[in-house]
């Protein structure tokens, strides 16, 4: 049995391609949490947390039917952006941005909000503006939040199935990942090449975790 | 007062009877709902329906999963498990399955399969052929058909027809391959429309069933196989579009 390397690096660019973008969404919505005293914080801070206990399926059935070009938001995004985001590598996308938020989100926002309040009165008090005291002496400071942040987001997204499952249908190089892909050789009892695309997974899931674990001693989710 | 909580607890274990386990491919899970109640009414007992594409139950039958009964969508998966040794005895026919072509929307389905070019229709749902007998007859019928390579590019594959049929009534796909069984279930049988696909681009599908070696229940298991051939268990099928003859 030859190894199809595509689902593999169909997943290593959806996690990519994941984490950069819940990078460019996580700190600024982090910092906010973590600084603000909106008094609805908590609400906000419920819906991000969702993914975590949500079963996969749960998301995977409601984002089925917002995608489908037969619902308002899926017809409304066929139309004007000409994007279908049902059994698109988009969608999938757009999905693990939704179902890896919380891993980036709560990491980093608790790293900021451990960081003593005297430094960021100081940087007030020297005239430094709120976004420039976060970009210069806050953020600097909690390295080790980010990483976690971008680790386990990028390996949680690697971990997805049940909602590429649900949305996907199963399309080589666009949504034939390789948690799908190792599910399918199972069925064909191509015990062989599921061992091989499982082993690949365990090892980078193994490798990226102690990773984590070296650069701080605890993870916080 | 725990013990007693404890028992509680513990009685529905005690007063019910184990059910019998009958594993059915996606396509026959409708048609398996009213043989269900027909064969409960008839013998008393209850029947717990797990259903999955053939492929799936298959490998997890091999793998010793609890079942006492497997309808397949055809015959090969219950002839790879009667050969493993894991069947009571060779696969029997129990009904011979057709495909449909169905839509949700106002598309000109018709046999001839013309809609599939249709701009409008974007994605083809089937279900994967490696796994589901369907699928691998809907891929049969677009070779025959000549058309497999122009719309290859709109296929989008269901893990079973179960997940087709998802695809389609939730408007994800356009059109797709489904069984006429779906099509003909009551709750389903208003929604959108389909149409027959004549069989000579891919043989009637003929499903078999088997009794699984490891069964806690024999005797029931044999009065369900009894039951699929008699006549109540016959109308139910031709009813739900099975033919019962090639």
């Amino acid at each position: 049995m030859p190894i199809d390397w595509e689902p593999i690096w169909l997943t290593l660019r959806l996690a990519s391609i994941t984490t950069l973008l819940l990078l460019l969404i996580g700190v600024p919505l982090a910092s906010w949490l973590a600084l603000s005293q909106f008094r609805l914080k908590p609400v906000v801070e419920s819906i991000i947390s969702l993914p975590l206990v949500l079963p996969p399926s749960v998301v995977g059935f409601y984002l089925l039917l917002a995608f489908s070009p037969t619902s308002g938001f899926g017809a409304w995004l066929l139309h004007h952006l000409n994007l279908q985001l049902v059994f698109s590598f988009e969608g999938l996308v757009v999905a693990s941005l939704l179902y890896s938020l919380p891993f980036m989100v709560h990491p980093i926002q608790a790293g900021l909000e451990n960081l003593p309040v005297s430094w960021r009165e100081a940087a007030y008090t020297l005239g430094q503006s709120p976004s420039r005291t976060l970009w210069r002496v806050l953020l600097p400071n909690c390295k080790p939040a980010l990483l976690t942040g971008i680790v386990l987001t990028f390996a949680h997204t690697i971990g997805e199935f049940g909602l590429v499952l649900m949305i996907g249908g199963n399309l080589p190089g666009q949504t034939r990942v390789a948690s799908i892909a190792i599910y399918d050789e199972v069925e064909l009892l191509h015990f062989q090449t599921a061992h091989a695309y499982a082993a690949l997974l365990l090892a980078l899931s193994f490798a990226i975790l102690l990773l984590v674990y070296f650069v701080n001693k605890r993870v916080t989710v | 007062m725990k013990k007693l909580v404890l028992f509680l607890l513990l009685c529905p274990l005690f007063l019910r009877a184990q059910p019998l386990r009958v594993a059915v491919a996606a396509n026959a899970q409708f048609v398996m709902e009213e043989l269900k109640t027909a064969f409960q009414k008839k013998t008393g007992v209850t029947v717990e329906t797990i259903v999955s594409s053939s492929g799936k139950l298959t490998t997890q039958i091999q793998q010793g999963a609890p079942y006492d009964v497997f309808l397949s969508a055809d015959m090969t998966y219950p002839q790879t498990l009667h050969k493993a040794g894991l069947t009571t005895a060779a696969p029997v026919v129990y009904a011979y399955g057709s495909l449909v072509l169905w839509t949700m929307g106002e598309l000109p389905v018709s046999a001839n399969l013309n809609v599939l070019s249709d701009p409008s229709v974007r994605h083809i749902a089937i279900a994967n052929p490696a796994t589901a007998p369907y699928g691998e007859a809907a891929i049969g019928f677009l070779k025959a058909k000549k058309l497999l390579v122009a719309v290859q590019a709109k296929i989008v594959y269901g893990e079973s027809i179960s997940q087709v049929n998802q695809y389609i009534l939730s408007g994800a796909a356009e059109v797709g391959f489904t069984a006429k069984s779906v099509v003909l279930d009551p709750t389903l049988a208003k929604r959108g429309h389909w149409v027959d696909l004549p069989q000579t681009g891919y043989a009637p599908i003929a499903q078999g069933v088997v009794v699984l070696k490891r069964t806690s229940q024999p005797k029931a298991a044999e009065q369900f196989l009894v039951f699929l051939r008699s006549p109540d268990a016959r109308r139910i099928l031709q009813k739900f579009g099975y033919q019962l003859k090639p």
